[in-house]
């Protein structure tokens, strides 16, 4: 399976890589909703899943959210925002936007696989 | 007089240790270890300014030695491979972590900015119109590292006032 990461933090894509990869994923990397877009639009096979950070330079993870949901195409990945936005508004304003699920920074590697797990994308008690 | 919720040191420590066991001490072998902030010295800061309905700011400060080994164990790298875009990048992320955590204790209607990284001591940050309200100082293998939370002097006075 194919997933994205976007997340202006370099080191935060390569944890979220980490993560994906030893359950699997082959793993595409933006650094902004905008660069991520342009990704997408340009590839044949999409990804099954997106984890997107909340606060990035020129489109944040909402306004991809809202713009993915908006897309025919696109429309059908999964959708997870990683971010430190715990506000129960905010966690709402994405789920309304579209978002799957809502993943809170810091997250063990652990917390990540149970997200995964619920959504039906890796085996409950996948091992990492 | 009521004051506006402010995050104590007790919620730094809770916020720092979660990090830890997220991303930076994953076994649990190497935790940071709490210290007098005094003795605390810094050569480098990270920080982010929270507005809206509360005003102020988070600072993460370490030695250069702390800011490389943050990188490596971020990056999955030994110190000595980690570049000084590695560190600027992750140190910046530990001020968005402890920046968003700490927003989520403050009143509704709050923003964080992107994180800023200089490569100075924490003491020779200005924040002119804030105050530090706690900080949370500590060594992580003998090397310093300490976070703190500013907020704006108008936001005191008001809730003096209030």
């Amino acid at each position: 399976m194919l997933a994205i990461v976007i997340d202006d933090s370099r080191a935060m894509r390569m944890i979220l890589k980490r993560i994906l990869s030893q359950l699997d994923f082959d793993v595409i990397e933006a650094g902004d909703g905008r660069e991520a877009m342009d990704t997408l639009l340009a590839l044949e096979e999409l990804p099954s899943l997106a984890l997107i950070d909340w606060n990035m330079p020129n489109m944040n993870g909402l306004e991809f959210v809202t713009a993915v949901r908006d897309d025919k195409r696109l429309r059908e990945m999964t959708l997870v925002m990683v971010t430190t936005e715990s506000e129960q508004s905010q966690i709402v304003r994405a789920l309304a936007a579209g978002a799957h699920e809502y993943v809170i920074k810091p997250f063990t590697s652990g917390a990540m696989v149970e997200k995964l797990a619920l959504l039906g994308l890796v085996p409950a008690g996948a091992n990492i | 007089m009521t004051f506006p919720p402010v995050a104590t040191s007790a919620d730094l420590v809770e916020i720092i240790d979660q990090v830890w066991v997220s991303y930076l001490d994953p076994d649990g072998v190497s935790p940071l270890v709490h210290m007098d902030p005094a003795q605390s010295a810094s050569d480098l800061y990270a920080a982010v300014s929270i507005t809206g309905s509360w005003h102020g700011h988070v600072v993460v400060a370490c030695s250069t030695d702390a800011s490389r080994a943050c990188a490596a164990a971020f990056l999955a790298m030994k110190s000595d491979e980690v570049s000084d875009d590695d560190v600027i990048d992750v140190l910046g992320e530990l001020a968005n972590i402890v920046g968003g955590n700490v927003k989520s204790m403050l009143p509704p209607g709050c923003f964080v900015s992107l994180p800023y990284v200089v490569n100075a001591p924490a003491d020779t940050l200005r924040l002119p119109s804030a105050v530090k309200v706690c900080e949370l100082a500590g060594r992580w293998d003998e090397e310093p590292i300490c976070v703190s939370l500013w907020q704006s002097q108008n936001e005191l006075k008001g809730a003096h006032s209030s």
